[in-house]
């Protein structure tokens, strides 16, 4: 009986590798490239893993590419699904985030011909297989402190991080010094939720934070942030005094205190890299994503919250910061 | 330090202790029919789930968690049926279900809503305060100004506390998870009483998962229990397998986290890793004063084989 399963496994084995052999000598014209992206958190967290899922998708559609994810997985398998998808013979791995950019350089090693795009990975980072996408993280943060620096009445600004990111940090630095250069008396709380899924969590920092006094807040935590939104609208009741800035989607209409969003484009930058996949150019390259080559900008204000003089302020503020003059 | 600052850190530490009290009480439970389930996490995400489902599709809360209860039991029936009539091994089947029934959690959410950057959110259960009392300063909105499910959580420590001490049907309980065979000869069905334990384990484990998405957060998202599951597990053995004990493990946890978001919020100097040691390491602490040589219940963990000898 033993035998003539492993006979059995053995033709399997055989037939199998023939139909591998087979495909491989079809015309590579024919060849539909393939993209997958590994995530952290959900890719419908109505934040940060959506906006990338959906970037992957919109730059994937316009190339022709087919894609695949598998997200909400814990760091000590993100090694093990990017090996999965090289193995299933995948052209790309998006990894969006920092948090990645060990697993990516280990995988990478092993796997020459698969191409891998790492979100805000280091300039540093590139190989002859692995790309850097960095929207400006230094030009996000100015944004949303510009934003909360013009809007603030209480002078206090709140920021929750998800973990203690080199993007993050800067992201909070720049938040803060913009914010000081509009107004020097401005004060920033800021916390981490050490997770980007604990939705409870940022409701707590949130609340915190407002009873600090903080009425404009600006977070970089995925889930955790829409636990932030959901506390800021508990605390507003029907009056909406503190108000939340999203990133990286445009997040205006998704919670009332949302008063804009600072956008990040990420299929535009993820297209580039596709591009280059097909082209057999990928590799040792920082994809840049900044306000001057449109990849990140400033979403729709929530009228409403927000009059046309301080709309106006803060365009003329960005143009500043995109010429380099702001806070000269 | 402040009045305000205070009460508002205790009213956060009730309100972060609440889901893993009905947790922890579920565990307790399991535990003095002599299982152990380290699946609470498990049972919690699909619990939240299916809450948070009934919540959004019929806009009411109490039915939400209602039904996340049920959710937890439907769950925990799997591991019941493992180890009570096959009498696996209960680490094996908890953990199971830890990485079982959050899948099936995020897979129904994903049928449910597609892959969408909309975020969908549902009716949260309103708190009831209870008159007069509530305006007691300091005191009235700390205890008398919450959801029905805090009320409830509480009056529950009290019943199980007189039960599992002061009635013959809580002894009869307590001593299937400590001498099985013992409880046997005395004509105590010691299978009815580890199925019940299961299903009281589930509803209540369930209800936690509950309590998250339909009175904490009005959203739901993979991994939203963030390890309260196990957080609970410790707050049992930390109570020493006793209501009160759980309670105040319960309590002492949900204040120190709740400390510690206040004082992150509150210096940019200390690193904030530093802060969030601080449950986990008041915990320890914890335990190594008050330890004692409580063992918890004797059979514990073990597979009851009836007609063994």
């Amino acid at each position: 009986m033993k035998k003539i399963l492993a006979i059995a496994l053995v033709l399997c084995l055989a037939v199998g590798m023939l139909a591998g052999c087979a495909k491989e000598a079809a015309p590579a014209a024919e060849k539909t490239f393939k993209v997958a992206m590994i995530c952290d958190s959900s890719i419908s967290d109505g934040g940060w893993g959506a906006a990338c899922y959906n970037g992957m998708t919109a730059a994937a559609e316009s190339r022709g590419w087919e894609t695949a994810y598998t997200d909400a997985i814990d760091q000590s398998a993100y090694a093990d699904t990017m090996i999965s998808y090289c193995d299933l013979g995948y052209d790309m791995i998006f990894a969006p985030g920092n948090q990645y950019s060990d697993a990516v350089v280990q995988v990478a090693a092993d796997y020459p011909n698969v191409a891998f795009a790492v979100l805000n990975g280091s300039t540093e980072l590139p190989t002859a297989n692995i790309m850097s996408i960095l929207p400006n993280a230094d030009q996000i943060g100015s944004i949303a402190g510009i934003i909360a620096g013009l809007m603030s009445k209480t002078n206090v600004i709140g920021f929750i991080g998800g973990m203690e990111l080199d993007t993050t940090k800067s992201k909070l630095a720049h938040f803060t010094s913009a914010a000081q250069a509009i107004n020097p008396d401005i004060k920033v709380v800021s916390a981490y939720a050490g997770s980007f899924n604990d939705t409870a969590k940022g409701m707590e920092l949130a609340a915190s934070m407002i009873n600090e006094g903080a009425d404009v807040f600006f977070g970089d935590a995925s889930a955790v942030d829409s636990g932030a939104r959901q506390a800021i609208d508990q605390a507003n009741g029907d009056n909406v005094t503190i108000v939340d800035i999203g990133q990286p989607a445009d997040l205006l209409g998704q919670n009332p205190c949302v008063v804009s969003s600072v956008v990040t484009d990420n299929a535009a930058m993820i297209a580039i890299c596709l591009e280059k996949v097909e082209t057999g150019t990928f590799g040792n390259e920082v994809v840049f994503g900044s306000l001057e080559n449109g990849a990140v900008y400033l979403g729709k204000f929530n009228d409403a919250l927000v009059d046309a003089d301080m709309q106006t302020k803060v365009a003329d503020y960005i143009k500043q910061l995109q010429d380099g003059t702001f806070g000269n | 330090m402040n009045w305000n600052l205070l009460s508002e850190v205790l009213i956060s530490a009730v309100r972060m202790a609440t889901p893993l009290l009905f947790v922890a009480l579920a565990e307790l439970y399991s535990e003095r029919a002599g299982l152990v389930n380290i699946g609470l996490d498990g049972i919690m995400a699909f619990g939240s789930l299916v809450g948070f489902l009934v919540c959004f599709w019929t806009g009411n809360p109490f039915l939400g968690v209602l039904c996340g209860a049920l959710g937890g039991v439907l769950v925990n029936m799997v591991y019941a049926f493992c180890t009570v009539t096959l009498a696996g091994q209960q680490i094996v089947y908890g953990m199971a279900l830890n990485i079982f029934a959050p899948a099936l959690a995020s897979f129904i959410y994903r049928v449910v809503f597609g892959v969408s950057s909309t975020l969908a959110q549902a009716t949260l259960m309103k708190t009831v305060s209870i008159p007069v009392l509530k305006d007691v300063p300091f005191l009235g909105k700390l205890l008398f100004d919450q959801t029905p499910m805090v009320y409830g959580v509480y009056l529950l420590v009290i019943v199980t506390a007189i039960y599992f001490n002061r009635t013959k049907s809580g002894l009869n309980y307590k001593a299937v998870g400590e001498y099985p065979k013992a409880a046997e000869t005395m004509g105590i069905n010691v299978v009815l009483h580890k199925y019940i334990a299961c299903i009281l384990c589930g509803f209540l484990a369930g209800m936690g998962g509950a309590y998250l998405t339909t009175c904490y957060v009005n959203t739901y998202s993979d991994g939203i229990v963030a390890g309260r599951g196990f957080i609970a597990l410790a707050a049992v053995i930390f109570g020493r397998w006793s209501a009160s004990g759980v309670l105040l493990a319960c309590l002492l946890f949900g204040f120190f986290d709740a400390m510690q978001l206040r004082l992150q919020v509150g210096t940019d100097l200390i690193p904030y890793q530093l802060f969030q040691m601080i449950p986990y390491v008041m915990t320890l602490i914890a335990l190594t004063i008050f330890g004692s040589k409580i063992a918890g219940p004797k059979s514990k963990g073990k597979p009851y084989y009836r007609e063994e000898r």
